[in-house]
């Protein structure tokens, strides 16, 4: 009795084990998921079956409804191809992407950023296509756009649009404060110009603000957007300088901190700004506390337009306590007599392999899927719905067929501001891209998080910038002027 | 119950210590509970965008609308949380099963190893997860090649260090006279478990139910990662779905993370008469 | 293998044949622990010495040891985590007894009634919540704390971005939100001691506090010590009320060492590091769990 029922106890427990085990090591022998399945079908005849594998975040509004319409569209064009679209939110899908790509197994397309790419350059996961696109695929693109997604030498995916990240105010409220928005739009402002702006814009009643000048969100990572977009139009466009010397340690930089430190002290923006983030600010914004706003981008004045479509409505809908908005585009001031130079930001569908080396074919196969969804009629939906200038060809074509709601204004400055971005940067070798990162994440951001709190000063701030610059990249390669 | 002198003999005093408690407690309870309260009646109001967050401590008004408009959202919504009630019950009948036994053998019975193996078990418990998710991740997606099933979901908490700890601790409490006494009965140690043991922890195991069922219930990451397509999802990393590139739908998301924290509150209540009675050595020999 | 264990203890003395059975019973444990948490460790080890990249990783040594050591940020996020466990667990660990102990003397039904209320945030999501905790520290006059304090005159704060006030937002957060657990399995611990205890105290004369101290609190002893460690190792891993609500900011005031080995793994990508720093924190754990076990756990009875 004692005996049987310990061998049956035995028995039932590793029976469990084992069929856990049984269950997992089932598929031992089967190739890795993802990328794999495209290495072994591309070897046979040219119209071998293939899958190209996307991790795809919610690009515009209505961009993940589209997926099953998307993929049934390649398919159509590719009947030998399927297209595998995985759904990730933003914040997510960096992490999920980074656990795949260390683990050896990334999708085959991934959207991002241009500047990430640099980031996976190093360990060598993301694909080079440059071999296997046609001419006719490069024709279709603009120069300026692509050229982002390249890194040296190689070409690492289609760029899906480019818009400009720069600031953004309430035509009423500007009208009210004596500012010539129309002027402003084509022929930029100085800092002190702006200073003077903004102190305008205040509105108090007693001791207590009812409306800021300026608003940017700089809390958490989006401070790491308020000094980016700033510093471009301090004399400094990249973190290195055509010597690939570190940037931010010119005097310039120290300059920029004051008048950051400044427009908190003359009351114009929150002292609260260190913890205001996007949400927050475009509530303020809606809702008339602010003036003029950050970061902003040409599609809010679609968002003002809808918010202001439910107040007429009268349905409840709306914002709450929100006013009628009227966005417009604004450019960033320019800051120690520099030139003013727009924080243009290309996205993209990156490519990337897996562990094993992939197959021509394949390779050529994901250059035609990242291809589709960077042109034609994929693309001239993203773009109409983010309010950006399309940047293919065929999607400018397609997009003939879609009503833009953008205000002609707001297009014009969007394009004079483009005209002045800053070009690409290939040449920045991946390693410096990634110190200056890491230099970013772990001084100046946290730094900054201090200085907006009034925690340290403009010049303690720049000091500790410099010496760990300093520390990172020695004497010889930082600027000092 | 044996601790608080039952009889004071005057129940004016009884009560007015019980009320003093009960203040007490329901001060503790205000602050514990506003969030949750607040996530709530957010939860009520209409499906807007971003911003329109209100701070009144009041319910504005009482719309089932963010709900329609959470279960509208996606084809998905009652699939997550269908993936998710499978999940999390299976991990957790595994766990209590499986936990209780373990915790057994390394609380009551003597065998070459044992110190050395709890060590063990414990050690890897202390090890952040940050950095094991990426050889897991190898594991069950590149070598196993289980991603986007069940298995993966649920294959790597059958059972858990914690429980087993948990459950270890409690048994030490049991005293040794009840067990051996069985022994010399002749029962053996499979009896021991299940016709002692186990009676005597229904306690421990209703408590690690609910604590497995909702640490699964509640985890994101991990489903995330092993999960491609939107049918095989939890509710959790549904609920992240919710978010969008610079607008978020709150009230719907609030409505979501409400419906989302059901199921276990309905477990809580299935399982709390094993909290409340406890069960008493005595009562098992009488 | 429990088979033949069995069959060698079985020769020996009926009562101590029982090895076997142990095995079998710890055995799917066993399995399952090798496999998705042995391996994984094991992994770790091994790139910890590595410069680790997916198409192959290159052996270095010692010199990512060295790199945490060096690294003052390491042994700053290393100060503010033992800061917040010193905060965080010592106060979970006196509120859930100190709740647990008064719900005793209560009607079954308010039992019931509290313990659901403190369980309850415990049950909904964490990211829904670290939401609503946004909310409440809101920095503007109109936030929901300081709305509160502004009614007892207290000038509005910057709560999460001032390095003044960002460690004890999150410290408030943990004390107001994660005792649910703690409650239910000390109330469940309570409710496994003996009544003859109590009764023969009673026949004693025994006042509450002598209750509390000869029978509660050494019964208890497992428990605490149980609760102690877990809570010591999960604070000393806390990655996720950081990651959602300072992002360890402003000025590292709040980067604890979880996030700062997420950072090192996903945002440099320094996964031979990330491992590194994570052993070393495991390192740590262990050493305290250990001091734990040595001082509470000695006479708690095996």
């Amino acid at each position: 009795m004692t005996k049987r029922s310990r061998l049956t106890a035995s028995v039932l427990a590793l029976t469990v084990a084992a069929g856990v085990l049984g269950a997992c090591g089932s598929n031992n022998g089967n190739e890795p998921a993802g990328n794999a399945a495209g290495n072994t079908g591309g070897e046979g005849a040219a119209a071998a079956k293939d899958t190209i594998t996307a991790l795809l975040p919610p690009v515009s509004a209505n961009f993940q409804a589209n997926f099953k319409q998307m993929e049934t569209e390649f398919n159509k064009q590719y009947p030998n191809l399927t297209l595998k679209i995985e759904p990730a939110s933003w914040e997510d899908m960096t992490q999920k992407l980074d656990t795949q790509v260390n683990a050896g197994s990334p999708p085959d397309i991934a959207f991002m950023g241009s500047e990430g790419i640099a980031k996976y350059v190093p360990m060598g996961m993301v694909m080079d296509i440059k071999d296997v696109v046609t001419p006719e695929m490069i024709a279709d693109f603009d120069e300026g756009p692509l050229k982002y997604m390249y890194n040296g030498e190689g070409l690492f995916g289609f760029p899906a649009y480019m818009e400009v990240h720069a600031i953004g105010g309430n035509k009423p409220f500007l009208e009210e404060a004596g500012i010539d928005w129309k002027k402003i739009q084509q022929s930029g402002w100085t800092f002190d110009e702006f200073r003077e702006a903004i102190k305008k814009g205040v509105v108090k009643e007693g001791d207590t603000t009812k409306r800021y000048g300026f608003v940017f969100a700089t809390a958490g990572v989006t401070s790491k957007d308020y000094l980016g977009i700033l510093v471009k139009n301090a004399g400094m466009p990249a973190a290195f300088d055509k010597d690939l010397k570190y940037a931010y340690t010119s005097k310039n930089y120290l300059t920029l901190l004051t008048n950051i430190r400044q427009m908190i002290d003359d009351g114009s923006m929150p002292k609260e700004l260190s913890s205001i983030d996007a949400g927050k600010r475009w509530n303020m914004f809606l809702t008339g506390q602010t003036m003029i706003t950050g970061k902003g981008m040409a599609v809010f004045e679609n968002s003002s337009r809808l918010n202001n479509e439910k107040l007429d409505a009268n349905d409840g809908s709306a914002v709450k306590d929100s006013i009628k908005t009227d966005y417009v585009v604004l450019p960033v001031p320019s800051f120690a007599g520099q030139p003013a130079v727009a924080n243009a930001i290309v996205d993209g569908y990156v490519t990337f392999r897996g562990k094993k080396e992939p197959t021509a074919e394949h390779k050529a196969n994901v250059a035609k899927a990242a291809y589709f969804l960077a042109s034609g009629q994929v693309a001239a939906t993203t773009n109409s719905e983010l309010f950006s200038a399309p940047i293919t060809k065929s999607s400018r074509e397609a997009m003939k067929s879609i009503e833009s709601k953008q205000s002609d204004y707001n297009k014009a400055a969007v394009e004079h501001l483009l005209s002045t971005a800053a070009p690409a940067r290939p040449d920045i070798p991946a390693e410096l891209a990634a110190k200056a990162i890491k230099l970013e994440t772990e001084v100046i951001v946290p730094k900054l998080q201090s200085l907006l709190a009034g925690e340290t000063t403009p010049e303690k701030m720049y000091e500790d910038v410099k010496k760990a610059a300093i520390d990172t990249f020695g004497a010889d390669g930082v600027v000092q002027d | 119950m044996g601790l608080y002198n039952n009889h004071l003999g005057n129940s004016l005093l009884k009560s007015a210590r019980n009320a003093v408690i009960i203040i007490l407690l329901l001060l503790f309870a205000l602050a514990t509970l506003f969030p949750i309260y607040f996530m709530i009646i957010s939860s009520f109001g209409d499906p807007i965008e971003a911003g329109a967050v209100s701070y009144s401590i009041w319910p504005e008004k009482f719309s089932l609308e963010s709900y329609k408009f959470f279960f509208n959202y996606s084809e998905y919504s009652y699939r997550w949380l269908a993936n998710s009630l499978l999940v999390a019950t299976v991990t957790m009948v595994s766990n209590v099963v499986f936990a209780t036994m373990a915790g057994y053998a390394f609380a009551k019975i003597s065998f070459r190893g044992s110190k050395v193996l709890f060590a063990i078990l414990l050690g890897a418990m202390m090890i952040p997860y940050q950095v094991t998710q990426v050889p897991l991740y190898i594991l069950i997606v590149n070598v196993f090649d289980i991603s986007n099933t069940y298995r993966a979901l649920i294959a790597p908490s059958l059972v858990t260090v914690y429980n087993i700890f948990l459950a270890k601790q409690f048994m030490s409490s049991i005293p040794k006279e009840i067990l051996e006494s069985a022994k010399v009965e002749g029962c053996s140690q499979f009896q021991i478990l299940t016709r002692i043991v186990m009676p005597l922890s229904k306690t421990v195991m209703a408590v690690m139910a609910i604590l497995t069922f909702m640490e699964s219930w509640n985890t994101f990451f991990w489903p995330f990662l092993v999960t491609n397509t939107m049918d095989m999802q939890t509710i959790q990393v549904g609920l992240k779905n919710f978010r969008f590139a610079n607008t978020t739908y709150f009230a719907p998301m609030m409505a979501g993370a409400t419906v989302s924290a059901l199921p276990m509150f309905i477990l809580f209540f299935s399982l709390q008469k094993y909290f409340l009675e406890g069960v008493t050595v005595g009562a098992v020999k009488g | 293998m429990a088979r033949e264990a069995s069959t060698i203890k079985t020769r020996n003395r009926l009562n101590r044949g029982d090895g076997g059975w142990a095995y079998a019973f710890i055995a799917v444990a066993l399995v399952v622990y090798a496999m998705f948490t042995a391996y994984p460790v094991i992994s770790a080890f091994i790139i910890s010495f590595q410069n680790y990249q997916p198409l192959g990783s290159t052996y270095v040594g010692f010199e990512n040891y060295e790199n945490v050591f060096k690294s003052a940020l390491f042994w700053k996020a290393m100060g503010n985590t033992v800061i917040y466990t010193l905060l965080t667990v010592p106060v979970a660990l006196l509120l859930s007894f100190g709740v647990a102990i008064l719900i005793m003397p209560l009607r079954k039904w308010m039992q019931t009634s509290f313990k659901a209320i403190y369980y309850l945030p415990a049950v909904a999501s964490g990211v829904a919540l670290s939401v609503v905790w946004l909310w409440i520290f809101d920095p503007m006059q109109g936030g929901i704390l300081n709305q509160l304090l502004g009614a007892f005159g207290i000038p509005s704060q910057n709560w999460l971005g001032s390095s003044s006030t960002s460690m004890f937002s999150l410290v408030l957060m943990s004390w107001l939100s994660s005792h649910g657990t703690s409650i239910i399995i000390y109330v469940a611990a309570l409710l496994g001691i003996d009544n003859s205890y109590y009764e023969a105290a009673d026949i004693d004369g025994a006042s509450f506090l002598q209750k509390m101290w000869h029978i509660v609190i050494p019964c208890l002893k497992p428990t605490t010590l149980f609760l102690l460690v877990t809570g010591v190792i999960g604070s000393f891993q806390v990655f996720q009320n950081a990651y959602l609500m300072t992002g360890g900011g402003p000025d590292h005031s709040t980067t604890m060492v979880g996030l700062l080995i997420f950072d090192t793994a996903f945002k440099y990508f320094e996964f031979g590091d990330a491992a590194a720093q994570s052993l070393v924190l495991a390192l740590v754990i262990a050493i305290m769990a250990f001091v734990q076990f040595k001082f509470l756990g000695k006479d708690v009875e095996y």
